[in-house]
């Protein structure tokens, strides 16, 4: 079996601590989680309380089932934003079926009924402009939209964004690339509304 | 700047405005509350219950066999080495599943020792082979609801 890598140790060691009932194991694994998966579960759903159910019932869901918990398939975080990944597609009602890998070649724009139309748009950030890429992005398929939250906003590596989405690597690589290009093009007539807004 | 690079300034700013963003405070408590919670379920078990459970099943499966089989008296008496210094029967099946067959009866018999291991009774690799003599309680179908080894 694979040893997990040696910088995972310390958590690996708050992971068992926290198996064998330690509760300041438990909080300190918390605190250092909470904010990306809260984050994470407010990308997905684009509802703070959302996010918050969300964040709480992936916790209690590690406190449930630590043993679930991989070390050799990944890092904690990673596998805290699957859980949370799956909780909030599943509060917001996403389409599971828009990963089935017959109707998402890559070179396959995705069928219409994979686009979501009626994604959470409630203000979350402050920003004008950021509030506008997150609403960018969750107008986006949903396999471009995974990937564009794990990879890019989440910070996951292209091997646990494909763990968690349940694809291949150069998968994960493609959808990006062409996440990117569709996130690109939604915000084109924002970018010439603010050039035009300057001049 | 090309699209790319503009992009990425985008996710930048995304990505800055989210970083400001925290979990609810509320939160931990509920979730250290929910921690405290589990572990009080899971409080480990008494460790004398198993041998304590053990004991108590070979007890009351013992008396059941060497009590009268209800409705069945004459059958016990099939049972030719039930006498006190026997050792005791071993339950197959729940006591109470033992308790309401009807129609038990106790067989004398031999059988390879490698088939207590189906029963999970303790059988040595080496002696798996040898032929074991044993008293079986059956129920009416034949099913076999206790063991009692003779040698």
């Amino acid at each position: 079996m694979a040893m997990p890598p040696e910088n995972l140790q310390p958590e690996l060691e708050l992971v068992r601590r926290m198996k064998g009932g330690d509760e300041s194991a438990f909080v300190h694994l918390y605190r250092r989680h909470r904010d990306a998966v809260f984050r994470l579960a407010l990308m997905y759903s684009g509802s703070p309380a959302t996010a918050a159910d969300v964040t709480q019932d992936a916790f209690i869901h590690f406190i449930a089932h630590p043993a679930q918990y991989d070390a050799t398939r990944g890092t904690l975080a990673a596998w805290l934003c699957g859980i949370a990944r799956n909780l909030a597609r599943k509060a917001a009602g996403w389409r599971e079926d828009a990963t089935d890998p017959a109707d998402l070649a890559d070179d396959t724009a995705p069928h219409e009924s994979h686009v979501e139309h009626d994604t959470p748009l409630e203000r979350v950030l402050r920003g004008e402009a950021a509030e506008h890429v997150r609403r960018a992005i969750a107008s986006l398929a949903p396999h471009y939209r995974d990937v564009l939250i794990l990879c890019e906003l989440s910070e996951l590596s292209y091997a646990e964004a494909a763990q968690v989405c349940g694809i291949d690597i150069g998968t994960v690589r493609s959808r990006l690339s062409r996440a990117r290009e569709r996130l690109a093009q939604r915000l084109a007539p924002y970018r010439e509304g603010a050039k035009e807004a300057v001049t | 700047m090309n699209t790319d690079a503009v992009l990425d300034l985008e996710l930048d700013d995304l990505r800055r405005e989210l970083d400001a963003i925290r979990a609810p405070d509320a939160l931990e408590g509920a979730l250290v509350a929910k921690f405290r919670e589990s572990r009080a379920a899971a409080k480990p078990r008494l460790w004398w219950m198993p041998p304590l459970a053990l004991a108590a099943t070979i007890a009351i499966a013992s008396w059941i066999v060497r009590g009268p089989v209800p409705g069945n008296e004459g059958l016990v008496s099939l049972a030719p080495h039930a006498i006190d210094s026997d050792p005791p029967f071993v339950a197959l099946r729940p006591l109470d599943q033992i308790a309401k067959a009807g129609g038990a009866r106790v067989v004398t018999t031999e059988f390879p020792r490698a088939l207590l291991a189906d029963w999970g009774l303790p059988v040595s690799p080496e002696r798996a082979a040898e032929p074991v003599r044993a008293q079986m309680l059956y129920s009416a179908n034949g099913e076999p609801l206790a063991v009692r080894l003779l040698d």
